[in-house]
């Protein structure tokens, strides 16, 4: 592994972060730092099970075609990591996840500049897991997908990439099924989250309004 | 002959008033409102909607701020300033861009200002650094007008004698309080056990069906949220409905106002105005009512330009966009495990629908040796944390150390704060003081879609603020320790809520340090009124909203016997 290129490669990624991204794609920063200068919830942290669930995207992929297809087969498969389904608790696989990301790319509303970062950051995690384990990220193991990730979220383009495909997966789970995502209300149902009422109608979803 | 009697820019809190009396009075009245028409049809409790995509407010390419802020001192003692457009710090400074504006998406939480309010200056004195002034008019002036939009807008509450309680020419709301969650009651308990005095929040929101308005409805999403029951008193509902009905009123959504046109005479001819298409259009009025929210106001004041206004209209004195205000203060949170309450309450605390409805005036003034010389205070609301679900799980990603989490690690997070605890909140509004350092300009580079000069927003703010919100921080937090709440904490700073904005055109009787008269007309524009809160000169502690509607009542009168 050249460790030195790797570096390089995520330095020349920083590059392409357009402006004003990370505070799109953060609730605001001020409660970020305050979360930091607390101790809540420090006992939660634990090291993520190793399940052997390394091909629950292939299962996803046999009930969607697209999901054999690049680069949804490698969202999928971070998604699925980022995510992943518990005997008790819905996964990325469950609420749809990877479609759902995909009608953000396709809708308007979202800042055209962060869909290209979205969807080029496909290429970068795949060149970094080249150079890592001369394979791309779908086709390794759940320990090495780990360290890819781990290893990308220590630059700046890696962290605001992952934390931007953690929006889109927080939007799945729980955006009015209407959507796409938090599919039989999954998401809802497992957070016992109370959704607001009147919700939203097909035809009046918010790039259908006025 | 003019297409109209009255042209009013802007749609929310400061022109809905002005509209419905002069409708009603049968004058004809335009409204210009650069945003989309809804209705109640259009209004889902939908997140995506409301607050992760630019649907109410433009988007930052189209139209942006560029803000000004403090970055260290010069060698002098001078500040530094730091500025940056908003499309790329992602600091969004707009608040709903359409027919009725932001008042659509308030939580109507409505205080009157006090008597002292009006006269701060005689009452605690000059603070150096802050341009505190009195106001031209006392708080009689203002109060048949905070009685009426009480029954207009249709305002709820419960009066309950109280130290602070600012006097009233009728005995109580016309709308009895919303219905209140079991939480308030816990924090009735906490107060008078403290000797501190909880007050129901008045709201502008139905607690009974009013015309065609429905009452609440109570699904526990109402700020940021626009209301499909017509139970939110916001200027669409509540004034500008009415005024259509009269048959007087024209409201033209989709028409971006860029320029006030004036004459030889000092007097504005014509408002000019780009349509849905880019296309340009100019309307004649007798009188011209700008209510764009402050910082719009004073931008279009700041362009508009003419023979008798080289530096912008009603800024002859260079007073327009001076002394801009925010809301001071803060907030702070509280956690409780519903694992901490019997099986009953418990099921109550998980409840979402009522409001909290509980705040504070104790400190409404300061008269405390502790504190220093006796100082103008604020107020402190209860609310439990926004119920927006995906931006609540979002803002859990990251560790406490500011690292990114995924896996179990944030699946067990999730679950702990969306299944097991309750968070109760408190908000606290203090005065921003007015300074040299808060204000409007027009930015030399960046432009909006249509080639107007962006507003530039320094963002400056007084220490004395700060030491305010501290005081009441620890107040808040006192409350939320004797109702047993765990990870009490506060973050009091200097940082501008976007959405408490006033100021930047003060009404004065001295031309030379105010922009409007004490009816809100401008010095050097007679046929010119500003109806927003641009006209406050010290900002008061509470939310700005019934204010505004208050003050636009009484500027509609003024207008209505001149006409």
């Amino acid at each position: 592994m050249n460790t030195e290129l790797i570096q390089k490669m995520l330095r020349k990624w920083d590059e392409s972060i357009p402006s004003g991204l990370p505070e799109r794609i953060q609730e605001q920063q001020s409660r970020r730092d305050f979360l930091k200068a607390s101790s809540i919830l420090a006992a939660s942290l634990f090291i993520p099970a190793c399940d052997n669930n390394d091909h629950i995207d292939t299962k996803t992929a046999l009930a969607n075609p697209l999901l054999t297809k690049a680069p949804w087969q490698t969202f999928a498969a971070v998604q699925n990591h980022l995510f992943p389904k518990d005997a008790d608790s819905p996964g990325a696989v469950d609420f749809n996840a990877t479609l759902y990301l995909k009608s953000v790319l396709e809708l308007p509303g979202v800042d055209e500049a962060d869909k290209k970062f979205l969807r080029d950051g496909v290429k970068w995690l795949n060149d970094i897991a080249q150079q890592m384990f001369s394979k791309t990220f779908y086709h390794l193991g759940e320990v090495e997908r780990e360290d890819v990730l781990q290893r990308i979220a220590g630059s700046s383009a890696g962290e605001n990439w992952l934390s931007m495909l953690l929006l889109y997966l927080f939007e799945a789970l729980l955006t009015d099924p209407v959507y796409g995502g938090n599919t039989n209300k999954v998401g809802w149902q497992w957070l016992e989250h109370t959704p607001g009422f009147p919700t939203p109608t097909k035809d009046k979803r918010y790039y259908l309004l006025p | 002959m003019k297409d109209f009697d009255v042209c009013i820019i802007g749609s929310g809190a400061g022109g809905g008033p002005v509209a419905l009396t002069l409708a009603k009075a049968g004058y004809s009245v335009l409204v210009l409102e650069k945003g989309p028409w809804f209705t109640e049809d259009d209004f889902f409790k939908d997140e995506l909607a409301c607050c992760r995509r630019s649907v109410y407010t433009p988007k930052l390419k189209d139209e942006q701020h560029v803000l000004e802020e403090y970055n260290g001192q010069n060698d002098d003692g001078s500040y530094k300033w730091r500025s940056e457009a908003s499309s790329d710090s992602g600091s969004d400074f707009w608040n709903g861009n359409c027919v009725g504006g932001s008042s659509n998406f308030m939580s109507g939480y409505f205080y009157r200002l006090k008597p002292k309010d009006f006269r701060l200056r005689s009452e605690f004195g000059d603070i150096k650094g802050a341009n505190v002034v009195d106001w031209p008019i006392d708080y009689d002036a203002m109060e048949p007008y905070y009685t009426k939009a009480e029954s207009v807008v249709g305002i709820s509450g419960k009066i309950i004698p109280h130290p602070h309680q600012e006097p009233r020419s009728t005995a109580d709301f016309p709308y009895p309080p919303t219905a209140e969650h079991a939480v308030s009651g816990l924090i009735d308990k906490a107060c008078r056990e403290l000797n501190m005095h909880p007050l129901p929040t008045p709201r502008a929101v139905l607690s009974k069906p009013k015309d065609q308005r429905r009452s609440c409805e109570y699904s526990g999403f109402c700020g940021s949220y626009g209301c499909s029951s017509g139970a939110k008193g916001s200027s669409r509902a509540a004034l500008l409905n009415d005024a259509i009905q009269t048959g007087n009123c024209k409201i033209q959504p989709e028409a971006k106002v860029y320029h006030l046109a004036t004459d030889h005479s000092g007097r504005v001819s014509a408002a000019n105005y780009f349509d849905k298409d880019g296309n340009k259009h100019a309307v004649s009025a007798k009188i011209f009512v700008v209510a764009c929210q402050a910082i719009e106001t004073s931008r279009l004041l700041l362009a508009s330009t003419g023979p008798k206004h080289p530096n912008g209209l009603a800024n002859n004195t260079g007073q327009v966009g001076k002394n801009l205000l925010f809301s001071a203060g803060g907030s702070g949170t509280g956690e409780f495990t519903y694992k901490q309450f019997d099986t009953q309450l418990a099921q109550a605390m998980k409840h979402r629908g009522p409001f909290v409805n509980r705040g504070l005036q104790d400190w409404y003034f300061i008269n405390d040796k502790e504190f220093g010389a006796p100082a103008k205070g604020g107020i402190i609301d209860f609310l439990f944390r926004h119920p927006n679900a995906i931006s609540k799980a979002n803002g859990e990603k990251w560790d406490d150390n500011g690292k990114l989490l995924w896996g179990k690690p944030l699946k067990n997070r999730l679950k702990t704060v969306f299944s097991e605890t309750k968070y109760l909140r408190f908000e606290i509004f203090n005065d921003w003081l007015p300074t040299d350092d808060c204000f409007v300009s027009l930015d030399n580079s960046v432009k909006d879609k249509w080639g107007s000069p962006v507003a530039k927003i320094r963002l400056g703010y007084h220490d004395h603020d700060l030491k305010v919100g501290h005081y009441l921080a620890e107040k808040s937090e006192q409350v939320l320790k004797q109702m047993n709440a765990k990870n009490i904490r506060s973050s009091v700073s200097g940082a501008p809520p976007p959405n408490l904005v006033a100021g930047g055109c003060r009404f004065g009787n001295d031309p030379a340090t105010s922009v409007l008269n004490a009816d809100c007309q401008a010095h050097d524009a007679e046929n010119l009124y500003i109806t927003d809160g641009s006209f406050m000169p010290t900002g008061g502690s509470v939310p700005y909203t019934w204010t505004i509607y208050a003050n636009a009542f009484r500027v509609a009168d003024i207008i209505k016997n001149r006409l």
